[in-house]
């Protein structure tokens, strides 16, 4: 048992090769991993930044500075813990350069009355982008509330309680293989149901571009 | 894509794979478009129920990043105006200018020095800066011309009185010296005024 989890690529360890590879110059590698920070980081950019548009740029900024710092990250720390010290030092950056901002942009006065509340006023989005990502968050829940009880509580303690497979097989009281079987069965219900979506969207890029 | 394949992408994503299955993984679904679509659909199942309030659900932001990342595109910071660029260039130019101009009206100044055999003064060397913690503070006879340098060694000094004929250091740093200059100057008025 403990040879074999010995020979298991830990998370870190996954992110220690993924970021290695990236430094190589493999930016497939380093898309990998900001899909899998993507939304930690954007957890962190809305303790600061409360325009839900604005988070989503200065995301993307932040990993931006990952990927130009990344021949500074010598893996002392987790990966997480050093991208979370960017995002926070990016996030109050972009407070300050946007209070900046306002000082310096004359603003209509009736502009100015409406901006705190009027979200069409800041959406920089266009109509059809953001019809898809309210649409896609909607599949989302539906899809993980249909999922069955069972697949749903294995994702739960594996997501949103960060437990591992073993520490799920005693709470569910299964074997580690159903653990496992479950937590992926529950993924890939999610991903049949988004993947409509995501192809439309796919197709709509490339009409754009 | 088998069933399989997107078991061990799962497993890649919670530590659960072994290292060689993780790495012949890792590089496959860096060339195949179906197997990193199922890894982001998984992450955005991660990304949903992770989610803050505050936050909007992030969907695919790789994409956009390595987008940017290859287009080379460099997050300026935004001008503020657009004569922003020459009238910094023009307020510096204006500083040194008078800065320049306070260096030649002071040296004029040093020039007009009326009368350089006063009274002996001594300098003092700074002890915390300058000697070692267990030598003792030298004082040294100096003519007036010295004097202009209270916060250089006595060796300095000399050393710049041989090299300059004339004092480099403007006199307004040696306060003592021009209200003695200025003393000695009304004085003088003074027995002028006097004797006439």
């Amino acid at each position: 048992m403990k040879s074999e989890d010995q020979d298991k690529m830990s998370e870190k360890n996954l992110d220690a090769e993924l970021v290695a590879q990236a430094k190589q110059g493999k930016m497939a590698a380093f898309e990998l991993l900001v899909n899998r920070y993507q939304q930690r980081v954007a957890n962190v950019i809305s303790k600061f930044v409360k325009d839900r548009h604005e988070i989503q740029d200065v995301a993307q900024e932040v990993f931006i500075k990952v990927f130009r710092a990344l021949p500074n990250f010598r893996g002392d720390s987790s990966f997480y813990t050093w991208i979370y010290r960017i995002a926070v030092n990016t996030s109050k950056n972009h407070l300050v350069a946007k209070s900046r901002r306002i000082q310096n942009t004359q603003v209509e006065f009736e502009d100015a009355e409406s901006f705190g509340s009027n979200e069409d006023f800041r959406n920089l989005d266009t109509p059809d982008a953001v019809y898809s990502r309210g649409e896609l968050e909607q599949t989302m829940s539906k899809a993980i509330a249909q999922l069955p009880e069972d697949l749903k509580k294995a994702i739960v303690l594996r997501e949103v309680d960060g437990m591992s497979y073993d520490e799920i097989a005693l709470e569910m009281n299964c074997p580690i293989g159903t653990v496992r079987s479950r937590i992926f069965r529950a993924r890939d219900a999610i991903d049949q149901a988004l993947r409509p979506l995501l192809e439309d969207e796919n197709m709509r890029k490339q009409h754009v571009r | 894509m088998s069933d399989k394949s997107k078991q061990n992408i799962s497993d890649l994503m919670d530590g659960e794979l072994s290292n060689d299955c993780s790495r012949f993984l890792l590089k496959r679904m860096q060339s195949d478009e179906t197997l990193k679509s199922s890894w982001n659909s998984y992450h955005m199942l991660r990304s949903c129920l992770q989610q803050e309030n505050d936050a909007p659900l992030m969907q695919n932001l790789g994409e956009s990043v390595v987008q940017k990342l290859n287009s080379n595109v460099v997050m300026e910071p935004i001008k503020t105006g657009r004569f922003n660029g020459w009238a910094k260039s023009l307020t510096g130019s204006a500083i040194a200018a008078s800065v320049a101009l306070v260096a030649v009206f002071t040296f004029n100044q040093n020039q007009n020095v009326p009368n350089a055999d006063a009274l002996p003064v001594y300098a003092k060397t700074s002890q915390q800066f300058i000697n070692p913690p267990n030598a003792t503070a030298v004082r040294v006879e100096q003519t007036q011309g010295l004097t202009r340098y209270p916060s250089l060694t006595p060796q300095i000094q000399q050393y710049l009185s041989e090299r300059n004929n004339q004092p480099q250091i403007p006199v307004y740093y040696n306060v003592e010296h021009v209200n003695r200059m200025i003393n000695q100057s009304r004085l003088k008025a003074q027995q002028i005024t006097a004797e006439e």
